[in-house]
């Protein structure tokens, strides 16, 4: 008898797991293969970096997504796992089935360049994105500018920011290309301008919520003043305002991000946040599949390009919600 | 009392409460070193930040004693948190929530459990496998995206009553809890007999496997209510959180005493191990130091703490002449 109980719990978790009852659940698998056209159908593969990575999975369904638009286009998703072996070998797999295209989203530049390289010897059409692995030549790429994703909110903190302030910064985890620009950027366009500031708090992160919950907690009891969160990405000051969002010796904080997470621009419109820079996985998508189309299309040999990091201030705010809305993000 | 019958009281002292030394001078250097580290507010926030890890903590403490280990519980707690979040989010329930985030962890340390005493795959596989599919249960169930405004949730891990914190009440009554389990009842005897001498205890009238399959049950209780508690704390449901939670929890069981031989261990000492961590990375921050700095501190007191475990334990072994001891 107990033997059965447990069969069916067992059968019950995995049911509810499987039907994701609640979540809107963008198409995982491959948009369905239109070759009733009769144009010639290629194959994309998709590496992700690691779908366990929040941004990177919203890249990919917004990859998957946008691949559906495209009657030639066949892609099929890989997850690198955030380990460069195991994307390495995806990368030598998509070369030997013979993929028309390989999107590389790199776990690591560097570790993937090689294969990269060996991709585009086979005569493969290769987009690196988010980052860019840059100097290959034969070889395309669509990324963001993290040094720009920040200097656009540097921009607005120089004048924000009141004199002789005491601000606490949150990093991103080191020799991440993301993260290390981003700081870069603050040093140059910030604190460089700024010497009258005073960081009272620096730590590493990992762009994770509850980590940055744990500093700031640490730093509010050590500090009487600060006027400023300075995070590299949005989870990190969702966190550290989650710490002191009740606390009236702080109603007036300043707290900066980059990648306008659906949870960044709730917390603008409550006038909790100052201001993020968008980095759209959407807009991101939407270049990746017209450049593959363009690619394999033969309209243009070798694409390089930036989107767009548009800043998100309470002011404008509302047509970012409006877009995570759409995207089922927020309800 | 003859001088050995002294020597031996003192050492036996020394062996079973040097934990709570090390804590208190690490206390008394921290006060010291910053004025903020004894406000009631800092050692409320430490308690805190421990709470989710500890809770963790009592679990793997009861399941090394046994001779086993959890390498899944972070990735369960991640699969019991958002499938709770969401529960709520569709039903409004926090009672309903708290209870499939418990029912989620429960099946899959019973699972644990199976594979264990049915197929006897060692415990450090058993749980790595978990690891990975609760994972990516958590992942493929979210879709990898964190779930938002999840409203009154919030008040499992932020609330407070009568001005302590909910997530240090939790762990207080659970620390009740293991301990009363260990120290007096007949399955806490089990576990230390198992841990002990397996074979010796099978021999004794012990159902091995039962008990085993118990500590699982009680590890799943265990990991679903911290899996609650972090979702509430961070105000969300995140399918990445909670990355690398096992090696905190086990961090703290082991510091605080607990063996990996398998025996040895208490839920106090677990405790203690964790407030021993909680108050270096409290006070590695308030006075600053680098953050690689913190990396290597934190591993150093690993390292300490296990060779301290095995010294200790060695004396102990020649003393007793390899009795089964369950402090």
């Amino acid at each position: 008898m107990k033997k059965w109980i447990v069969i069916a719990l067992i059968v019950s978790l995995m049911a509810s797991v499987l039907t994701g009852c609640s979540q809107p659940a963008a198409p995982a698998a491959p948009a369905e293969t239109p070759e009733a056209s009769g144009d010639k159908v290629y194959k994309v593969a998709y590496i992700a970096r690691a779908q366990a990575d929040s941004f990177a999975a919203w890249l990919a369904n917004a990859v998957v997504e946008e691949a559906g638009k495209y009657d030639n286009i066949k892609l099929d998703v890989f997850d690198g796992q955030a380990n460069d072996d195991t994307e390495n070998g995806l990368i030598e797999n998509a070369i030997t089935n013979k993929y028309d295209v390989i999107i590389v989203q790199p776990n690591n530049g560097e570790a993937q360049r090689p294969y990269v390289e060996k991709a585009v010897a086979a005569g493969i059409k290769v987009i690196t994105t988010n980052a860019r692995i840059s100097g290959i030549p034969g070889s395309s790429s669509v990324d963001a500018d993290p040094y720009m994703q920040a200097k656009v909110n540097c921009d607005l903190a120089v004048t924000q920011v009141p004199q002789n302030a005491n601000v606490v910064v949150l990093q991103g985890p080191p020799g991440n290309f993301h993260a290390d620009a981003r700081r870069d950027s603050w040093q140059k366009e910030f604190f460089d301008k700024r010497t009258d500031v005073k960081i009272v708090g620096e730590e590493i992160a990992n762009w994770n919520k509850d980590e940055a919950m744990n500093y700031m907690e640490t730093w509010v009891q050590a500090n009487d003043k600060i006027d400023a969160i300075i995070a590299m990405n949005d989870n990190m000051a969702a966190g550290a305002l989650e710490v002191v969002k009740d606390n009236p010796k702080f109603k007036d904080i300043l707290a900066y991000g980059v990648d306008g997470t659906a949870e960044a621009v709730l917390l603008i419109k409550d006038g909790l946040m100052t201001s993020t820079s968008l980095q759209s996985a959407y807009d991101l998508a939407t270049s990746l599949l017209d450049t593959t189309n363009k690619l394999v299309t033969g309209a243009e040999k070798e694409i390089n390009m930036d989107i767009d990091c548009p800043l998100i201030t309470k002011d404008n705010v509302d047509q970012y919600i409006e877009m995570h809305k759409k995207a089922g993000a927020i309800k | 009392m003859n001088t050995l019958d002294r020597n031996k009281l003192w050492s036996d002292i020394k062996s079973k409460y040097s934990i709570y030394f090390v804590l208190a001078a690490l206390f008394v250097i921290s006060w010291l070193s910053n004025e903020n580290f004894v406000s009631v507010e800092n050692l409320s926030n430490i308690s805190t930040q421990i709470a989710v890890g500890t809770i963790l903590a009592f679990g793997q403490t009861i399941l090394i004693i046994s001779g086993m280990l959890d390498l899944s519980s972070g990735s369960v707690l991640a699969l019991a948190g958002v499938l709770s979040v969401s529960s709520y989010k569709m039903t409004g329930s926090l009672l309903i929530s708290f209870i499939v985030a418990i029912i989620t962890a429960v099946i899959c340390n019973m699972l644990n459990g199976l594979m264990v005493t049915r197929f006897k795959t060692p415990p450090f596989i058993a749980t790595l496998a978990m690891m990975t599919m609760a994972r990516g249960a958590a992942l493929m169930y979210t879709n990898g995206q964190n779930i938002y405004q999840i409203g009154n949730y919030v008040v499992f891990g932020q609330g407070k009553i009568m001005g302590i914190p909910t997530p240090v009440i939790f762990m207080a009554v659970l620390l009740v809890v293991t301990w009363y389990l260990l120290k007096h009842t007949i399955f806490g005897r089990s576990i230390y007999a198992i841990g002990g001498n397996e074979e010796a205890a099978n021999a004794s009238g012990i159902n091995v496997n039962k008990t085993k399959m118990k500590a699982f049950i009680i590890n799943g209780i265990l990991v679903g209510i911290a899996g609650v508690l972090f979702m509430s704390r961070v105000n969300g449901g995140m399918p990445n959180g909670a990355v690398g939670y096992e090696f905190k929890a086990l961090t703290a069981a082991v510091i605080g005493g607990t063996s990996f031989s398998g025996g040895i261990g208490t839920a106090s000492g677990t405790l203690a191990g964790a407030f021993i961590v909680g108050f270096l990375d409290n006070i590695m921050v308030l006075v600053g130091v680098n953050s690689y700095l913190q990396q290597i501190v934190r591993g150093a007191i690993i390292a300490l703490a296990v060779i301290y475990d095995i010294w200790a334990k060695t004396k102990r072994t020649k003393r007793k002449h390899g009795s089964v001891e369950a402090k």
